[in-house]
């Protein structure tokens, strides 16, 4: 199983912190999101991805607690027991 | 003048009580902007970078910019400028809130006090006229006792900052509240105040800001309200979260620093979280003057051990008193950010000080006896009561409120210090985020995340998404990150802005408001003229560039945890690439050369 995290407006928007998705041969960032959707009954993507299905500047998704981005983006593959983590654009300080 | 600036300062004199009004040095104002540029300028030309902090002869400035009051982004800061007791460098803290815009109402840019008054008093201004007034009754009353207090007997839409008793009685990370939930927060600028028997400021203006092109600045205005709005951090992560949101990110990135920055994650960040905090204390969010993005937090607490209720916590303090201090009860902290706030004192070094008092503890370096408690990492119960104690200055929370450079060189072990400059550094691990060990190294106040916030890109990916592993590069970015942030400080503008607006705006709106002519890159320029106006400051204040270092822990202790597990801060391999950027020598002093072209030399 591969476990998912959601945090701050998505955790806020689907009124739960976490889920565990089904691993498959070949699963990637792209494709856990997808099945993550589908799995879920309130949209989310959006807040991650923007029309085209890229990443927002800001968007932080983690994979075992390494940035997609510095990894192969959407395209990083997903092995069994991972941990992803999604956060929307959000700052502080 | 009033374009932008009001065109006149109020200098007040404690020693003799008397208030004076004077023109605002147009020439100086147009080079340094406003603010913390334009009160530094003042500061370095009135008082000897050599001075005793806590001295008659120090003084101390509280300086609006060119667009506090004006409308457009969140345009309602002010700066407090003065030698810090906490530090012994330039300080320049920040606050929001209504007090600064209510300060340019009231017909001035800046209030520059000198001397020290012989009693307790504040001083009242309304519309243009100020005098000082007998505090006696005030002194010794908390930050929300002081202002319900001058609300009453002065004005009740007065706008009011004033220090608590942690002010009074010497904590050297006091600050300065006002609107009771906003704070100067950070370099003792409270314990300046203090010293020179000034219990607070009461303001009330019916004026306004004009503008010198009020078409140009309604556009720039518009655009910036537009970008604010469509940014999903500044239009609505931000109003939902606060600056909270943070502590799941930092953690889940491995550079949360844990029991005073022994490790970089912490089990019970979860309990502590912006989203934790939005499901049970949160009341609502606030904004402050004019602002659209309405981070505040307002709480109150429901608790059978603690009661009250405020503002906070902000990230920073769910960080200083909850991770730093290994603790995870939400309740506890929320309750000693409360004192803080009442006491008038830093959240950030009130939190890392008792969390190196724990590390003091756990390593036998202070006994039980000497504290009158045990103080273990994550005991909720016994940092609340040490938190009372700093506030009040009893026992063991006097060595508190000497802040944690002091508290561990008492010791013998300064390097239990998580600080630079002896000013304790905020939420981040500098051995997971090597570009903000540099800021920390190079940061004009010491330890300090609001003087070039490079956790912008290296961690949030903002404006774009740097490796924060990396540090090739990182001297480059966080040069123009200190200078931007130079200008929306002198400004007048939340730094929080810049999370959805840039440099373009900010020139159309100084150049609408001010009536100048400036490209962005001149913009820019008069931020390096700021950062080196501080650093040349520093240095004749015996600040060398030999404390531009991090604790041993972060350059010689790998972090054991995380994803940045292993890694070491690679100070060494970023700051002759930064020294260079700025156009200094290898030795780190800027150049005749560099602040000739500045206009400095």
């Amino acid at each position: 199983m591969i476990q998912i995290q959601f945090f701050s407006l998505i955790r806020m928007l689907l009124k739960q912190d976490a889920t565990e998705i089904t691993w498959a041969e070949g699963d990637t960032v792209q494709s856990v999101l997808e099945k993550t959707q589908a799995e879920i009954a309130t949209p989310f993507l959006h807040k991650l991805l923007d029309e085209k299905g890229k990443p927002y500047t800001g968007t932080i998704i983690l994979v075992n607690r390494k940035n997609i981005l510095h990894l192969q983006d959407l395209q990083t593959p997903v092995a069994d027991e991972d941990v992803l983590a999604f956060f929307p654009p959000g700052a502080g300080g | 003048m009033d374009k932008g600036w009001k065109g006149q300062l109020l200098r007040v004199d404690l020693t003799a009580g008397t208030c004076k009004t004077e023109a605002l040095n147009e020439k100086w104002a147009k080079t340094y902007l406003g603010g913390r540029g334009l009160a530094s300028k003042y500061l370095c030309e009135e008082i000897s970078p050599e001075v005793d902090p806590m001295s008659p002869e120090n003084k101390l400035i509280m300086a609006t910019g060119p667009l506090t009051g004006t409308y457009g982004a969140a345009n309602g800061r002010y700066m407090v400028i003065t030698k810090s007791p906490l530090t012994g460098t330039i300080a320049s803290s920040n606050s929001g809130g209504y007090f600064p815009s209510e300060l340019k109402y009231a017909g001035f840019d800046m209030i520059i006090f000198e001397g020290k008054s012989a009693h307790p008093v504040y001083l009242q201004i309304r519309d243009g006229k100020a005098e000082l007034i007998g505090a006696v009754h005030l002194w010794g009353k908390s930050t929300n006792e002081t202002e319900d207090a001058i609300l009453s007997e002065f004005h009740g839409d007065a706008k009011i900052a004033c220090i608590g008793p942690a002010g009074e009685i010497g904590v050297h990370f006091s600050c300065i509240i006002n609107d009771k939930h906003r704070a100067a927060g950070r370099s003792g600028v409270g314990m300046v105040m203090g010293s020179k028997n000034l219990k607070a400021v009461a303001v009330r203006g019916t004026g306004g800001v004009k503008v010198a092109n009020p078409k140009a600045y309604r556009d720039a205005a518009l655009e910036a309200y537009g970008m604010l709005k469509e940014n999903p951090v500044t239009g609505e992560g931000l109003g939902a979260l606060g600056t909270p949101v943070l502590l799941n990110i930092m953690n889940q990135s491995g550079g949360l620093p844990t029991r005073n920055a022994q490790t970089g994650t912490f089990e019970g960040a979860e309990a502590i979280s912006g989203e934790t905090l939005a499901s049970s204390y949160l009341k609502r969010n606030k904004s402050c003057m004019g602002c659209i993005i309405s981070c505040g937090r307002v709480t109150k607490l429901s608790d059978s051990r603690y009661e009250g209720d405020g503002e906070g916590p902000e990230y920073e303090t769910l960080w200083a008193i909850g991770a730093a201090c290994g603790i995870s009860d939400l309740a506890a902290i929320t309750k000693a950010n409360y004192i803080c706030n009442e006491a008038g004192m830093d959240t950030i070094t009130a939190g890392s000080t008792i969390g190196c008092a724990m590390e003091l503890f756990e390593k036998g370096l202070v006994s039980e006896e000497e504290i009158g408690m045990s103080l273990n990492f994550g005991d909720a119960e016994n940092m609340v009561k040490l938190m009372e104690m700093t506030a009040k200055g009893e026992g063991f929370g006097k060595k508190i409120g000497l802040g944690s450079y002091r508290l561990a060189d008492s010791y013998g072990v300064p390097e239990l210090s998580m600080s630079v400059k002896k000013l304790e550094f905020p939420a981040y691990d500098a051995r997971a985020v090597q570009g903000m060990g540099l800021e920390y190294a190079t940061s004009n106040r010491g330890a300090c995340h609001v003087r070039g916030y490079l956790i912008s890109p290296e961690i949030l990916g903002l404006p774009e998404k740097l490796d924060p592993a990396e540090t090739e590069g990182k001297a480059g970015w966080l040069k123009i990150f200190q200078d931007f942030t130079a200008v929306v400080d002198s400004a007048g503008v939340c730094l929080f802005t810049t999370f959805g607006i840039g440099v373009p705006q900010f020139t159309k709106f100084c150049n609408a408001a001010n009536g100048t002519s400036m490209s962005d890159e001149e913009l820019l320029e008069a931020g390096d003229r700021i950062y080196n106006l501080e650093r040349v400051f520093n240095l004749k204040a015996g600040i060398d560039p030999s404390q531009d270092k991090l604790p041993k822990r972060m350059i010689e202790e790998p972090l054991p945890d995380g994803p940045s597990k292993g890694e070491v801060c690679k100070l060494d391999q970023m700051l002759p690439d930064y020294y260079q950027v700025r156009g200094w020598g290898k030795d780190g002093i800027p150049t005749e050369e560099k602040l000739q072209s500045l206009g400095l030399a």
